[in-house]
């Protein structure tokens, strides 16, 4: 399917994020993974060696790791505005959940659709909008009036 | 053309003092601080943007910066508010113009498909395609820098 057949947006983000103070979009992390099984050997593998490290640098996300007996470990991103991503980990390397975790913390939890422009202004002029009529004699304007 | 009569050009002298007045005016404005909104056109991921406070830019480019990072986008190529333009030849001064920026987001691209298809030669090709990009706010366009 082509831009005209799916979804599409304009650029924005949440709530004015930048302006004032820079706040991570990302709320809650939950994993999901079973104890036994050979799929979820990565998702241990990071449980055992990243989760704490990542927990520190980023204090403003929420942990929760729970471990139930599931064939296919997942990770569950809840975003400040509601939205909520589902992210199979079944068997992946520590190492690419680490790098998996990283993207999920970088994103705000908008759609991932085709974005319509690449700018976004309040302001979109500043020394006025151009006309035709700006820098042209005002002579222009006068008409006789034939009486 | 809408306006056909001959052009009068001023006289040299004239016009010298006339620019010089100007020019005069203007950097004592500026030296006062007494512009409200700049804009400015930054050259910033191969591409010109033209940028005032509190707007956004998306770059399909990974920076090496952190979400939350704040950036100073160096090369600024025009500066204007409501009464004066400032035009670089072609980038202003360093020591001129400072433009500050934040990094908000770093996510991929929606996933773009690239498919070659050739009618019966049962020939398909399909390819999907994921970009890196950068959401900047803009934070603030200053005459001086500190």
């Amino acid at each position: 399917m082509t831009s005209r057949g799916t979804p599409s947006r304009f650029l924005q983000s949440v709530l004015r994020n930048g302006l004032g103070r820079y706040v991570c979009q990302l709320k809650r992390l939950t994993l999901v993974f079973s104890k036994e099984a050979r799929s979820s050997h990565g998702a241990r593998e990071f449980i055992e060696e990243n989760i704490v490290d990542f927990a520190k640098q980023n204090p403003s996300i929420v942990m929760y790791v729970a471990p139930q007996k599931c064939s296919h470990p997942k990770l569950i991103a809840e975003y400040l505005n509601g939205a909520v991503k589902e992210e199979q980990i079944n068997r992946k390397t520590g190492e690419e959940i680490v790098q998996l975790v990283q993207k999920l913390a970088n994103q705000s939890g908008l759609d991932i659709i085709r974005i319509r422009k690449l700018y976004h202004t309040d302001s979109p002029s500043i020394q006025g909008q151009w006309h035709p009529f700006i820098n042209k004699p005002t002579s222009l304007n006068v008409k006789d009036r034939k009486s | 053309t809408l306006f056909r009569s001959p052009v009068k050009l001023p006289d040299a002298r004239e016009e010298a003092i006339h620019h010089a007045e100007v020019v005069q005016r203007i950097n004592n404005l500026i030296a006062n601080g007494q512009f409200g909104r700049l804009f400015a056109v930054i050259h910033f991921a191969s591409r010109q943007w033209k940028v005032t406070n509190e707007d956004l830019i998306l770059s399909h480019a990974d920076i090496d910066a952190k979400c939350g990072d704040k950036i100073r986008l160096e090369k600024v190529l025009l500066v204007g508010g409501d009464d004066f333009t400032l035009i670089g030849k072609p980038l202003l001064d360093r020591d001129h113009v400072r433009v500050e920026a934040t990094v908000i987001e770093k996510t991929e691209s929606c996933p773009k498909i690239h498919m070659r298809f050739w009618k019966r030669h049962r020939y398909q090709r399909k390819r999907i395609i994921v970009h890196p990009q950068t959401l900047l706010r803009i934070n603030t366009i200053d005459r001086k820098s500190t």
